[in-house]
């Protein structure tokens, strides 16, 4: 348990301090430079930031896809640098949801079997998979959509398969990159929206990434960064 | 174990993604096609063209009689063997029966002649041991017509099929009066045709059909050495296995190179070890078709992982493990391998076929017609499909796509999702 800024829940994520820098062409770029918070368990936090601010960087570390260089990420109780290749795939499986800016959705494959895969990598049982992934579908709004491939929906409906997707092996920490970034204004606050919904009935965690003040205005708190570093915390009040 | 996908599945998305680029899997698919219907082809008509080969020889020989002739190679012609050689021989082990024979070639010098003078197709007097002969190659010394003399009855005659029969006329028949006449008329002596023999067919180096048989008794008048009369000791063997034993047995017996024994056995080892080097070669050759289709796999997965790469960046972030992304890949390798190598082996099975028939018009004996001598058989090109070989094409297909998909499917594995998320 944990006590920060008048909460009084459970601390899902804790990051302390992590540095990251990586490499573009010849110019090594510091996307990171010592950014420290935590993240309360059914939280809705937005990272508030202009492009270059290392907000993307941040979730994908956030989202163990990759390391940084210096600091700590504990998330569920777990120091998460401390696994192997192979144990942060996992986590990404069972712990985490993405949910990308150009909806990353396997062009091959229908709705219906793209929410379905990750329960197929977790090797659930067939036809309990394929009852959970039409469940998310159906909850999402995509009942109807089910045997659609990604090229046959609108944006917000890729966006909304993406979400189930996310969701499907009830993860403890959703990561959204920019949800609203390639979506009209409408569809943007459609999956804003229902983001929101979700967090709220059915108490998952979501940390947002965007650039729009608006959409970050949803959520429980908002962290500022800029140039690779926290610039203030401040919480919505409701 | 979570984060690997089931093999069904991984076989079904791997079917999926072959079929969305069906041109590149039809050609890819295509070059181990051609491998396999290569390695196939060349691997079944060199197994049937080595069986046949080895039938014939082993046709044209008896299997468990040795020759042995005297001199070699090396020190030339030697005179013949004497009595006591033959007792020796008969002491070895494994022998059970030997016989001598004493060869005279039929020259301007020495002819064959029937009553009016006409000569006989001989071109060899051998003087034998009628029954020993009989015993030794029941097969092959068998009559057409008349019978074989009683023992120790001289003054007989046993002719080869060609011996008897010149120009499709009959030269001398069973009962008939033939003469040796040496030095046109200066010696003369008579024999009785008490028989003929079967014709020989094949060839082989048992092929009596231009030979006269005389009991051994009177042979030994004609030969120039009396105490070492015999020019061939035949041998015969109580297994053919021991064949090559007996006749190391036989050649200590005799000082180095004094002596050459056939070994039916060990020439058609040799001629089939020949062959099999050359069959061997050849799907060597072949296997080199399926070498380049595997660098062909290598490329278009290559390209392929290229394409992909945003797609592993997604599996990677949904939980997928880098053994994951490799199997995804391996089994895209191992379904072209599985459904190239099996209509590999389909069309390789028909293209044998097709090729036996083209290759039998070139390999008939040259200069022979087969209506001339029938006992030339034509040469069987029929290809021979060993399930082994079979197998054997089958899992070197899937091998070769496995080990040059490898590469690619672990730069697959290994890229870093981040920057495959990022890639456009």
């Amino acid at each position: 348990m944990a006590n920060l800024a008048g909460f009084s829940l459970p601390v899902l994520l804790d990051v302390r301090n992590i540095k990251k820098s990586y490499r573009m062409g010849k110019v090594i770029v510091q996307a990171l430079r010592g950014v420290s918070f935590s993240v309360m368990e059914g939280e809705f936090l937005a990272v508030l930031g202009p492009s270059g601010s290392g907000k993307s960087t941040l979730l994908h570390l956030i989202g163990c896809l990759d390391r940084p260089d210096e600091g700590e990420i504990i998330l569920d109780g777990k120091n998460v640098l401390k696994l192997s290749d192979d144990e942060l795939a996992e986590l990404r499986l069972k712990r985490i949801g993405f949910i990308f800016q150009f909806f990353n959705l396997l062009p091959r494959l229908t709705a219906l079997e793209n929410v379905e895969l990750p329960l197929m990598l977790a090797r659930v049982p067939e036809r309990e998979a394929r009852e959970k992934a039409k469940k998310l579908l159906e909850l999402v709004g995509l009942g109807g959509r089910l045997n659609h491939k990604p090229s046959e929906l609108s944006g917000g409906e890729q966006q909304r398969v993406a979400i189930a997707r996310a969701l499907v092996n009830d993860p403890k920490l959703v990561l959204a990159d920019e949800p609203t970034g390639n979506l009209d204004t409408k569809s943007g606050w459609d999956i804003v929206n229902l983001m929101r919904k979700l967090n709220e009935e059915m108490n998952q965690t979501f940390i947002v990434v965007t650039h729009d003040q608006k959409v970050a205005e949803v959520a429980d708190r908002i962290i500022y960064l800029r140039d690779g570093l926290v610039e203030g915390i401040k919480s919505v009040p409701r | 174990m979570s984060g690997a996908l089931k093999p069904s599945k991984l076989l079904g998305m791997a079917w999926l993604n072959l079929k969305h680029r069906k041109l590149r899997t039809v050609l890819t698919t295509l070059s181990v096609v051609i491998g396999i219907t290569t390695i196939i082809a060349v691997a079944s008509l060199g197994e049937g063209f080595r069986g046949e080969i080895k039938q014939r020889l082993e046709h044209g020989f008896e299997l468990d009689v040795l020759i042995v002739f005297p001199g070699s190679f090396v020190a030339g012609l030697r005179e013949g063997f004497s009595q006591s050689d033959v007792d020796y021989i008969k002491g070895i082990e494994n022998v059970t029966l030997v016989t001598p024979l004493i060869t005279v070639p039929l020259t301007e010098d020495l002819e064959l002649c029937n009553e009016t003078g006409a000569k006989l197709g001989a071109f060899t007097i051998g003087g034998v041991n009628f029954n020993e002969m009989r015993e030794l190659l029941p097969q092959r010394f068998t009559l057409w017509k008349g019978e074989f003399p009683v023992e120790n009855e001289t003054g007989k005659m046993i002719l080869g099929y060609k011996a008897s029969i010149v120009n499709e006329t009959m030269v001398a028949d069973v009962g008939g009066n033939v003469s040796l006449i040496l030095s046109h008329g200066f010696m003369r002596w008579n024999f009785t045709v008490s028989g003929v023999l079967a014709k020989g067919g094949t060839s082989g180096i048992t092929n009596f059909d231009y030979w006269a048989f005389i009991p051994i008794e009177d042979a030994i008048k004609l030969a120039r050495n009396k105490e070492k009369p015999y020019q061939i000791i035949l041998v015969k063997v109580s297994n053919p296995q021991k064949a090559e034993s007996v006749a190391r047995g036989i050649e200590k017996h005799f000082s180095p190179y004094s002596v050459t024994v056939f070994v039916p056995t060990a020439l058609i080892r040799q001629v089939d070890g020949i062959l099999n080097l050359v069959q061997m070669f050849l799907v060597a050759i072949g296997s080199i078709s399926l070498l380049v289709a595997g660098v062909g796999i290598m490329n278009i997965m290559t390209v392929a992982v290229m394409e992909r790469t945003r797609e592993i960046g997604i599996l990677k972030a949904i939980g997928a493990k880098n053994r994951t992304v490799l199997s995804m890949f391996l089994a895209e390798a191992l379904l072209i391998g599985v459904i190239g190598g099996l209509i590999g082996e389909f069309t390789g099975y028909l293209l044998s076929y097709g090729l036996a028939t083209v290759l039998a018009n070139f390999i008939q004996p040259s200069g022979v017609s087969i209506a001339e001598r029938p006992e030339v058989h034509r040469i069987e090109m029929a290809p021979s499909f060993s399930p082994l070989w079979m197998l054997i094409a089958f899992i070197f297909a899937i091998a070769i796509c496995i080990i040059f998909g490898l590469y690619p499917a672990r730069k697959a594995a290994k890229l870093n999702p981040v920057e495959a998320l990022r890639y456009e």
